[in-house]
C-alpha cells in the first residue's frame, strides 16, 4: 500500500470571481487537492508568505501587480523557485506565451478554457514535483 | 460532472451563469463611472491613466468570463472595446468624440447583448457596433502622433504632504485579525496618495510589502499602524519614484465582499418567515396558558418570548439588509441612458441626484429598471426641450433631469422630474377621445392625467419613438409599480415640467398589515396601502348612483364593502370601520366590520390558478394555524372605480 498522499494546496490567482470559482470548480476532480485564492498578485505573494502553496494557476493582466511580475518574483526567491505555475489568461498572442514560458510559468494556457484540460494539466504537474 | 466530453463544456459552466451576471453588472457599473470621467477628457490628449486601466481591466475580464459561458457576441465586443482601450493606453490613438461615442455604443450594446442572454431573448447584432470600434482606432492610428504619453505632472501635494514608506509583514495571525495586504494598503489609500505597493523578501526568506505613501497626516496617525506590526520611517525626496498622475478611481467591489445568490437570500427569508409565524403560534399558546400556569412561570415564558421576538426582528432586518442595494447604482445607468440620448437629440441635459444612498431590495430594483428607464427616456426626449426652444422661453439652455430618492416609512419615494415643457393636457384628451378611451370633455387633473396616459394603447406620439418604445410604455410602468405594492403619481405644468413621483415599499415578503374582519371572516390589509382609518356611523352613508359613500375632508368618499366583492351575506352595523386607500384625490374607502389588530405577516403569492381570485393577493398565517387572505389593494381599488361607471 502507498502512502496516504498528502494534500496538495493550489492557488488560484485571478482578480475575476466568477473565473476563480470555474477553475476550483474544474480542479474539484482531482484527488488530495484544495485551493486557496487570491483576487491580485500581491494578494497572491501574500498567500505564498502564510500558507505552503504546491501550485499556482495564475492570470496575466489584473490590478496592482501583473502576473508576470508575480512570476518574476516567484521565480527569483528561493523558497518558492519550485513552486509550477499554470498560466491561463485570455491573451493568446505567442509573444505573451514565449515571454510568460521564459520567465518562468511551466504552462500557458487560454481562456476560454477546458476545465478537464486544466484538471489534467494540474494533476501532471503536481505528480511530477 | 463530467467534463470529458466537449460537448458537457456548456453545460459545466452554465453553473455559473448567476456569478457571471453579477460580476457582469459589477463591471457595467465600473465602466460607467469611469466614462463619466473620460467625457470630459475627449479630444484633450490628458487622458486619465488610471481611468484607462480601469477600463481596459474591465473590458478584459468581461471578455474572459463571457468566452467562458459561451456568450460569443459579448466576448467579441469586449474584445473591440478592450482593443481600442489599448491603444488609447498606449498613445497610439487620441479619444475623440466619434471614439467615444463607439466607446459607448458598444457598452451600450455589451450590455443589450449580456441582458438578452439573462432574459433568454435573441441576441442582438454587433456587426455595426465592431464596423464603428475598428473605424475609430483603424482610422486614427495612421495619424502621426507626437506625444505618446502625457507629460508627467508633479505631485500637487508635493508641498505638504511627506512620504513614508511603510513596511508589512503578513503573517497567518495577522490575516485571521482581517489585517492583510488589501486592509493595509486601504487603510494608506485613506490617509493620503499611496505612490508604491510591492513585495520584498527579507534576509531570512520571509516575504514583507513594501509602500510608499504620500500624506500630510503626522507621526502620531502612523504610529497606529504599528499595533499590526507595520514599520515606518520617512522617505528620502531624492529617491522618491515619480507620481502617476492619477485620480481616484472607483474600484470594483474589494475582497471582503461576499456574492451570494438572491435565491439563497429569499430561503434564509423564507424559513424566518416560519420562524415569525411559529413565535406567532407561541404567542397565541401563551395566551391561553396563562389562567392556568403559575404566574412567575408565565411571566419568564412571556418575558422569553418577547425577546425571542424582538431577536427575530433583529435576525429580520440583517437578512434584509443583505438584499438591499444603494439606488445611486442605479442612478448612474440612468446618466449614461441620458447622455446617450441626449447627444442624438442634440439637446443639453444636466443630471442632478440626490438620495442616491437610499437602499433598496435588490429584487425591487431589478423589477423596477426597465420602468424607470422609461420614464428618465420620456423625459428626456419628450419632456426636456432642444436648447433653441429653452432659450425661445426664456429658459437656461441646458435641461435639468433630477432623480432623487428617500425614504418614507416602509416605503422609498423616488422622483423622477425634469423642467421641460409640461404633458399637454389637450393632446392627451384628442389622442384619449380619438382611440376611444374618454369622453374627452372633462377638465383633466394629474391624476386622471396618469390613468389616461396609462391605459394600454395609449401613446402621446404617432411615430414609435426610438427611444421610448422598447416594449414598455406607461401602462407597464404603472402595472409594475402597482405589482410591487407600491404607486405612482404624476405633477405636471404647462411649461415648467413633469414629475413621476414612484413609491414603493423597501422591502417585499414581510410586512407590517392591519387585521380586518368582515362577517367574521379575517382578513389581512397591507399596511402601506392604508392613508386613514376611520370609524363611521352607518346612519352617516348615503347611497349616490347605485354607490355607498361617506362625507371625507371636504369631499365624499366611496366605499367598498368587502362582503359584496366576496358576495358573502352581511348585515349592516350600527357602526364599522373605514380603510381609506389610495391618494386623496382619488381614495377609497373599504368599508370593513372591525379591526383586529396590527400585525406582521409573512407575504406568500397563491400560485394554484384555481385558488386564485380577483382582489386576493395571497395569503398568510396567523399564528393560530389558520390561513388569512392578503387584500391585493390595487385590484380592489380598481374594482372600485369600473364599479363606479
Amino acid at each position: 500500500m502507498p502512502d496516504e498522499p498528502k494534500t496538495n494546496n493550489i492557488l488560484v490567482v485571478d482578480d475575476s470571481p466568477t473565473m476563480r470559482r470555474m477553475v476550483i470548480t474544474s480542479l474539484g476532480s482531482l484527488r488530495s487537492v484544495k485551493s486557496t485564492q487570491a483576487g491580485s498578485g500581491l494578494e497572491a505573494i501574500e498567500r505564498l508568505a502564510i500558507e505552503p502553496v504546491d501550485l499556482m494557476v495564475l492570470d496575466l493582466n489584473m490590478p496592482d501587480m501583473h502576473g508576470m511580475e508575480v512570476i518574476d518574483f516567484v521565480r527569483k526567491h528561493q523558497a518558492y523557485r519550485n513552486i509550477p505555475i499554470v498560466v491561463l489568461t485570455t491573451k493568446s498572442e505567442e509573444s505573451s506565451r514565449r515571454d510568460a514560458l521564459a520567465a518562468g510559468a511551466n504552462r500557458y494556457l487560454t481562456k476560454p478554457f477546458d476545465p478537464r484540460q486544466l484538471a489534467d494539466v494540474v494533476s501532471s504537474l503536481l505528480n511530477a514535483s | 460532472m463530467d467534463t470529458s466530453n466537449p460537448d458537457n463544456r456548456g453545460e459545466f459552466f452554465d453553473q455559473f451563469l448567476d456569478d457571471y451576471y453579477a460580476e457582469c453588472d459589477e463591471h457595467l457599473i465600473s465602466i460607467r463611472r469611469s466614462l463619466v470621467v473620460l467625457e470630459d477628457e475627449v479630444d484633450t490628449r490628458t487622458v486619465d491613466r488610471a481611468v484607462l486601466d480601469n477600463l481596459f481591466r474591465s473590458f478584459h475580464t468581461l471578455k474572459g468570463i463571457s468566452g467562458m459561458v459561451g456568450l460569443a457576441a459579448a466576448e467579441q465586443l469586449a474584445h473591440h472595446l478592450e482593443s481600442y482601450l489599448r491603444e488609447l493606453r498606449e498613445g497610439t490613438v487620441v479619444l475623440s468624440g466619434p471614439g467615444f461615442a463607439a466607446v459607448l455604443a458598444g457598452v451600450s450594446q455589451l450590455e443589450g447583448v449580456i441582458n438578452a442572454r439573462r432574459n433568454d431573448q435573441s441576441i442582438p447584432s454587433i456587426g455595426e457596433i465592431v464596423q464603428r470600434l475598428e473605424a475609430v482606432s483603424a482610422d486614427q492610428s495612421s495619424v502621426e502622433i507626437s506625444t505618446t504619453s502625457e507629460p508627467e505632472k508633479p505631485a500637487n501635494d508635493a508641498v505638504t504632504a511627506t512620504r513614508w514608506q511603510i513596511e508589512f509583514t503578513p503573517t497567518a495571525e495577522l490575516a485571521e485579525r482581517g489585517v492583510n495586504v488589501n486592509s493595509v494598503r486601504a487603510r494608506l489609500q485613506e490617509m493620503g496618495q499611496l505612490i508604491q505597493a510591492k513585495p520584498v523578501v527579507k534576509g531570512a526568506g520571509e516575504i514583507a510589502f513594501e509602500f510608499i505613501v504620500a500624506t500630510q497626516a503626522g507621526e502620531a496617525a502612523l504610529a497606529d499602524l504599528e499595533a499590526d506590526g507595520l514599520t515606518f520611517q520617512p522617505v528620502p525626496i531624492e529617491t522618491t519614484p515619480r507620481v502617476k498622475d492619477s485620480q481616484p478611481v472607483p474600484t470594483i467591489a474589494p475582497a471582503s465582499v461576499v456574492r451570494v445568490d438572491l435565491d439563497r437570500l429569499d430561503e434564509l427569508m423564507r424559513i424566518i418567515g416560519e420562524l415569525v409565524i411559529s413565535r406567532t403560534r407561541l404567542e397565541e399558546h401563551l395566551k391561553e396558558l396563562k389562567p392556568v400556569a403559575p404566574p412567575a412561570v408565565w411571566r419568564s415564558l412571556q418575558e422569553t418570548s418577547l425577546g425571542m421576538s424582538r431577536q427575530l426582528r433583529d435576525l429580520r432586518e440583517s437578512v434584509m439588509r443583505v438584499r438591499m442595494v444603494q439606488i445611486g447604482e442605479i442612478f448612474e445607468r440612468m446618466t449614461f441612458v441620458v447622455r446617450d440620448l441626449a447627444r442624438e437629440s442634440g439637446k443639453k441635459i444636466i443630471v442632478q441626484f440626490s438620495g442616491g444612498e437610499t437602499e433598496i431590495d435588490k429584487f425591487l430594483v431589478e423589477r423596477m429598471m426597465d420602468p424607470f428607464m422609461h420614464l428618465v427616456r420620456n423625459a428626456v426626449s419628450h419632456g426636456l426641450e432642444t436648447v433653441a426652444e429653452r432659450e425661445a422661453q426664456g429658459k437656461r439652455s441646458e435641461g435639468l433631469l433630477s432623480l432623487s430618492a428617500m425614504t418614507a416609512g416602509e416605503m422609498i419615494v423616488i422622483k423622477i422630474a425634469d423642467d421641460g415643457r409640461g404633458i399637454d393636457r389637450n393632446r392627451v384628451r384628442e389622442r384619449a377621445r380619438a382611440r376611444g378611451l374618454s369622453n374627452g370633455n372633462a377638465d383633466l387633473d394629474d391624476a386622471a392625467l396618469l390613468d389616461l396616459i396609462c391605459t394600454p394603447g395609449f401613446s402621446t406620439r404617432d411615430e414609435a419613438d426610438r427611444e421610448s418604445g422598447r416594449g414598455v410604455g406607461m401602462d407597464v410602468v404603472k402595472k409594475a409599480t402597482e405589482d410591487l405594492g407600491g404607486r405612482i403619481s404624476l405633477a405636471t405644468k404647462t411649461g415648467e415640467g413633469t414629475t413621476f413621483t414612484i413609491e414603493l415599499p423597501l422591502t417585499l415578503a414581510i410586512a407590517a398589515a392591519l387585521i380586518v374582519s368582515v362577517n367574521g371572516q379575517r382578513f389581512a390589509v397591507p399596511q402601506s396601502a392604508v392613508r386613514e382609518v376611520l370609524e363611521v356611523q352607518s346612519a352617516s352613508t348615503k347611497v349616490l348612483e347605485n354607490n355607498e359613500i361617506i362625507p371625507y375632508r371636504g369631499k365624499v368618499l366611496p366605499l367598498l364593502r368587502l362582503a359584496r366583492v366576496f358576495e358573502m351575506n352581511y348585515q349592516r352595523a350600527e357602526k364599522f370601520h373605514v380603510l381609506v386607500l389610495g391618494e386623496e384625490t382619488n381614495a377609497v374607502g373599504l368599508a370593513v366590520d372591525r379591526i383586529l389588530g396590527q400585525r406582521e405577516i409573512v407575504v406568500r403569492a397563491i400560485k394554484d390558478p384555481l385558488a386564485q381570485s380577483q382582489g386576493i393577493a395571497g395569503a398568510t398565517e396567523l399564528g393560530d394555524q389558520r390561513v388569512v387572505l392578503i387584500l391585493d389593494i390595487t385590484a380592489l381599488r380598481q374594482l372600485a372605480v369600473t364599479s363606479r361607471h
